[in-house]
Formats: structure tokens, C-alpha cells, sequence
């Protein structure tokens, strides 16, 4: 596949000690780790340093890259490890009541029905904490699954490439998290 | 509307609502590239003092062992018969005893 830029060269000069080239990679790069550390992460999180965080593995790790597939897959990968990384630090919540829900949280959920209407930024960060707070009761391996299938539109095939997981694996994990995700739903949904 | 397809259409019109706070950064932070420049700086600096070190350590390591070995040899050569019991060895050097 066609790269924007000559990586192979920026490499080379990086190795080299031209910071600009490295300046290259960093542009090239920032935009595909930005979009997986806020996927993948709760919206809280310190995304500035963990993207910084990615960088410094990759250029670190540089030398493993052997060129067969676009740097942007071999970094997204790189950067999906050390989010899952990340959430396994953090706590695994048991159960999420309704109870536990903001009023703005409640009220998203509510209208989560509502498709017509395009959400302020207000709705979108109360509907994102509360998918957060969805997410946070299942395991991070699961919860990077079904953002990438329910809100990425991945297939298969792709989360394989990205994750290194057999697609079998990933149906199993998508057979086994899906009614986990209902019934948490159905939780809230019961005790309005 | 069964429960399955109801709770999975509340989850993805949830989803759709928090789209806009998934969208990735196009354009880099201030102050992004000078700070990460910097940290690659630092980490390039420690990773050539490591090896400089690591270097130096390897070398001394190696003078250690040859003086270990010629000290060991060097005695081992003036002290021929030195498995002998303090005792026996006095007896051979009082007796004037041949000892190959």
C-alpha cells in the first residue's frame, strides 16, 4: 500500500539523528493513535501523554517494523496493546444501577431511542460517560470488541489484522459479550 | 419489538449519540511536537549512556577476570605440592623430601 510519506526514508534519516524526519513520523502518525486512545479509553483518561506514551514505544521499537504492511496497522496495534494495558489497571466495575447515573446521564439514556435529533455536546459527553460507565463492567479485551464492531463498523477481518486475535476468537468473545451488554441495559432500563 | 433487538437498539442509539467525543485529533496539541521531540532527545541521551556504560562495565568485567586468572596461575606455579597437609609440607621441607 502506498504510504503519504517515504517511511522507509524517514526511518533511515531518523536513525540518522534528523529530528525532522522524526517531526514527519509524529505528524504522520499522531492522528491514527489519537483516534484509538479516544476509542479506546474512558474520556477521563490523560490522552495527550498516553499518545505521547505510544510514540515513544514506536520509535523505540522502530527497528522491528519490517515494511510488509502500512506503518499506520503495525502502530495500531501497538497502540490498542497499550490501551488494553491501561484498562486492565484500572478497576473493573461489578454492576451499573440506575442509581449510579448522572441526571444528564439518565436523561441520555432515555432518549437514547431518539435518532432524529443530532446531539449537543452536552448529550454527546453525557452519552459518552454513560457508555463509559457501560463499558467499564466488562473486561477491556470486550469492551475494545464491541466499540470496533458497534461503533467502528469493523469487520471481522480487520479486528483480526489489528488485534492479532483468530476470528474465531472474535466470535466467540462477541458471542459471550453481547447478552453480558443486554442485560446491563436491561438493568437500567428496569429500574427507571 | 423483542428484548434482544430493543436493548441492542437503546446501546448502538447510545453509541450514536456519544459519536462526536470519539473523533480523533486531527491537528496536533500545542506545544505536541516540541515536548515529544525533547522526550525522544532524552531517551536517545540515556540509551547511549546506558550503552557507554554497559560498554565500560563489560571491559572491566574482563580486566577482573584476566587479573583473577594470571594471580590464580602465578600462584598455582610458585606453589607446587600446596595440596599438601601444613604438617606433611613441613615434614618435606624439613626432610629435603623430593616431592613431584
Amino acid at each position: 500500500m502506498e504510504e503519504p510519506i517515504d517511511i522507509a526514508g524517514c526511518l533511515q534519516r531518523w536513525k540518522e539523528g534528523d529530528e525532522v524526519a522524526a517531526e514527519e513520523l509524529i505528524r504522520h502518525l499522531f492522528p491514527v493513535i489519537s483516534k484509538i486512545v479516544r476509542t479506546h479509553l474512558p474520556r477521563r483518561d490523560e490522552e495527550k501523554d498516553l499518545v505521547q506514551e505510544i510514540l515513544m514505544k514506536t520509535f523505540s521499537r522502530l527497528h522491528q517494523y519490517k515494511g510488509d504492511a502500512p506503518i499506520t496497522h503495525w502502530v495500531s496495534r501497538l497502540a490498542l496493546t497499550t490501551c488494553l494495558d491501561r484498562l486492565r489497571a484500572q478497576k473493573i466495575r461489578p454492576e451499573l444501577r440506575r442509581a449510579d447515573l448522572t441526571p444528564e446521564e439518565s436523561e441520555v439514556f432515555d432518549a437514547a431511542w431518539l435518532t432524529g435529533s443530532s446531539p449537543d455536546a452536552g448529550e454527546a459527553i453525557a452519552a459518552r460517560d454513560l457508555a463509559d460507565k457501560i463499558l467499564s463492567a466488562l473486561s477491556p479485551e470486550d469492551r475494545s470488541l464491541i466499540l470496533m464492531v458497534d461503533l467502528e463498523g469493523r469487520s471481522l477481518r480487520e479486528i483480526s489484522e489489528t488485534t492479532g486475535w483468530s476470528v474465531s476468537k472474535i466470535k466467540m468473545r462477541l458471542f459471550r459479550v453481547r447478552p453480558q451488554l443486554r442485560q446491563m441495559i436491561h438493568k437500567l432500563e428496569e429500574r427507571k | 419489538m423483542n428484548m434482544k433487538s430493543k436493548e441492542d437498539g437503546k446501546w448502538r442509539g447510545l453509541l450514536l449519540r456519544s459519536a462526536p467525543t470519539f473523533t480523533g485529533e486531527a491537528d496536533l496539541p500545542y506545544g505536541f511536537i516540541t515536548g515529544t521531540l525533547a522526550r525522544l532527545r532524552a531517551e536517545k541521551r540515556q540509551q547511549e549512556e546506558l550503552d557507554r556504560i554497559g560498554w565500560r562495565a563489560l571491559l572491566a568485567s574482563l580486566a577482573a577476570l584476566a587479573i583473577a586468572v594470571t594471580v590464580t596461575l602465578s600462584v598455582n606455579f610458585k606453589d607446587r605440592g600446596g595440596d599438601l597437609e601444613p604438617g606433611v609440607r613441613s615434614l618435606v621441607q624439613m626432610e629435603n623430601i623430593q616431592v613431584s
